[in-house]
């Protein structure tokens, strides 16, 4: 019995030795492997941590303050709840802002949507290689030099002894300026001062946001697609309409949201290049500096993300996002 | 009567690759034309070149007798049922059925009207609401069907419609196939690399290899009668014997196709004896595969049959009849 049960141990122990030792790092990596959920908790506490209390904390903050509001003799915040600072945004010189900035906004985001969409377009269907790797290069690129740099170039470009003066008047062109800066509201004294100059210097530094997602959007539309509408008697112009754009369209919205928003928030630009006007972004940087009037300046933050969300609603009522 | 599709040593070279290289056909009205043959033997790219994403680099081709060198794709009267299926995600499965109607402006209700009755002959009624992605691999083909013959077509292009289908469903819509277009008497032109579904469905098959037609006629000449190695080989799988054993059987002394299914296994009177050296359980019967001298002879053995055990000597046999002497080896 003893004899006859020796090799049978023996193989049991070879057995056993397949499996490799088991150290600390083993048990917790078949720890984890049981239970998958411990390291997907492991791997969102971080960012999920960052996004309740640092991210959704100060937005809540934000929005207990526009329901604050001010008292006008000693200029003390009242913490009482109330919806006068909204009200105070109805003011005509404040809606005045509201709708130049919405305008403005708007505008960008059409421009961007008619000059990015040919360069999608061409890098999504026809660049291969090396025109790719340059289509990412020309795109970036610019994201990589400082944003105050750019506007301050744009200033110089723009201005009435800039690049742009020069050349139309050494083209002969320059009654087409001047009857350019003469049109009603967008126009004024040079272009740096004006709408169209502010519009410009806009549409370039948020260019790339609207071009990457469009690119990425009409890239997964599949060349058999394409073919099955020429096949069934489209012309080029109806295959876009009817088939690419509307596949191209959560890329679209989704670069129109960057645009829009970007445009909305931004305090710098209309400050270098444009008119004295005010958009959105100024009012609340002076608001909460100078006038020191932190409800007012949080109801108009309120502002852009109540914009977004009716323009997300609007989009998906539409069927924007119909084709993700 | 003019053919219904008409290549006049039609070529198509990308760079240096002859993806269609100097082929000559032509395809009478009405038939089920099949184009069989491996990945990369040029079958699709001749699809392509008469639905017109893609251009001959030389030679013409005719769709009924006419040139089409200029005619971009939109202006042929030939429809595709793409091997994606390629249905447009964001339209539901009328507006995608009836999306050829739709760039020739005809009104709404007369072609979603016109969708409905295509639906039905699909047999996919009431099916119209719903998107593409809410349906099954099968129904999709069916739709991607009906949508390419919404244009009451001349001639219908299928590019493996059946490629992506489970082999039940896929038997299932190769009987549809056929019975659709007897019904509706149309030139189907069918590209497959599936020799069984070319043999059962199509009136004419082309055999294609590297860019050219090894073998074009009906699904029985090609099967019984292949002209060349390749074509003996792909479609059946069958026996070629050299032209020296072709010799010492009696038959002319050029390679000679002897299908497996010809050869029986005896005991007295065998032409060539040899050692069992493979078998392969089909299930309708069983693939022997004899090692005699000079070379391998597949044998097969319907189900009943008695089957020798691996390594056994056995006799093989066979009638005059079953070799088929070939033109080119």
């Amino acid at each position: 019995m003893t004899l006859a049960a020796q090799p049978s141990d023996r193989t049991q122990a070879a057995r056993s030795a397949i499996l490799p030792e088991r150290g600390a790092g083993d048990r917790v990596s078949a720890l984890l492997w049981r239970h998958p959920n411990l390291l997907l908790a492991a791997l969102l506490i971080l960012p999920l941590g960052w996004l309740v209390v640092v991210y959704l904390g100060s937005l809540s903050a934000l929005l207990l303050q526009s329901f604050y509001s001010i008292d006008e003799f000693s200029g003390q915040i009242r913490r009482e709840f109330t919806l006068s600072t909204y009200a105070e945004l109805f003011r005509p010189a404040n809606m005045d802002i509201i709708i130049r900035t919405v305008a403005m906004s708007a505008a960008v985001t059409l421009g961007a949507v008619v000059i990015a969409f040919p360069i999608a377009y061409f890098a999504a269907r026809y660049a291969r290689g090396h025109w790719k790797a340059l289509f990412y290069l020309g795109v970036m690129l610019p994201l990589w030099s400082s944003y105050l740099v750019k506007v301050y170039a744009w200033k110089l470009i723009l201005a009435r002894e800039g690049i742009i003066t020069w050349a139309t008047d050494g083209i002969g062109a320059s009654a087409v300026l001047n009857g350019i800066l003469a049109l009603p509201v967008i126009g004024g004294t040079s272009l740096s001062t004006s709408y169209i100059g502010t519009w410009l210097v806009f549409l370039y530094v948020w260019l790339p946001y609207m071009i990457l997602p469009m690119q990425a959007s009409l890239e997964r539309v599949p060349q058999s697609m394409l073919e099955a509408s020429a096949d069934l008697g489209a012309s080029r112009w109806q295959t876009m309409r009817t088939v690419i754009f509307p596949l191209a369209l959560p890329g679209i919205i989704a670069g129109s949201i960057f645009t829009f928003s970007l445009t909305m928030g931004d305090y710098i630009i209309p400050q270098i290049v444009g008119s004295s006007r005010r958009f959105i972004g100024q009012a609340v940087y002076q608001l909460q500096g100078t006038a020191g009037n932190i409800p007012l300046a949080a109801a108009f933050a309120v502002v852009p993300i109540v914009i977004m969300l009716i323009y997300l609603t609007i989009a998906r009522r539409k069927g924007a996002f119909d084709a993700l | 009567m003019t053919a219904a599709v008409e290549f006049l040593n039609v070529s198509r070279h990308f760079g240096s690759v002859r993806a269609v290289d100097g082929v000559d056909l032509s395809i009478a009205e009405g038939t089920f034309f099949a184009m069989l043959g491996p990945s990369g033997s040029g079958k699709t790219t001749c699809l392509r070149l008469i639905s017109g994403f893609e251009q001959p680099t030389g030679g013409m081709i005719r769709i009924f007798g006419q040139d089409c060198s200029d005619v971009p794709p939109n202006r042929r009267n030939v429809n595709t049922v793409f091997q994606d299926y390629a249905l447009f995600p964001h339209m539901n499965v009328r507006d995608n059925v009836a999306y050829g109607l739709m760039v020739k402006g005809v009104d709404k209700r007369t072609r979603h009207d016109r969708a409905e009755e295509l639906l039905a002959l699909v047999k996919l009624e009431g099916y119209g609401d719903r998107k593409p992605a809410a349906l099954s691999g099968g129904q999709r083909q069916r739709v991607a069907l009906a949508r390419a013959l919404i244009n009451e077509p001349r001639v219908l292009l299928l590019d493996e419609p059946l490629g992506a289908l489970d082999l039940k469903l896929r038997e299932a819509m190769q009987d549809e196939l056929k019975a659709l277009q007897q019904r509706l008497g149309i030139t189907f032109v069918f590209v497959t690399h599936d020799q069984g579904e070319a043999l059962s469905m199509a009136d004419q098959v082309a055999v294609f290899s590297e860019g050219r037609i090894a073998q074009i006629g009906t699904p029985s000449e090609i099967y019984e009668k292949p002209r060349t190695r390749f074509v003996a080989d792909f479609v059946g799988s069958s026996n070629v014997l050299s032209a020296e054993m072709a010799a010492s059987f009696g038959a002319p002394a050029r390679p000679v196709s002897l299908r497996p299914e010809s050869v029986r296994i005896v005991d007295e009177g065998a032409r060539i004896r040899g050692q069992v050296v493979a078998l392969r359980y089909l299930g309708a019967g069983t693939r022997v595969v004899v090692a005699a001298p000079g070379g391998e002879i597949s044998v097969f053995l319907p189900k009943g049959s008695p089957v020798p055990e691996q390594g056994r000597e056995v006799g093989l046999a066979w009638d005059d009849l079953a070799m088929h002497v070939m033109e080119q080896g």
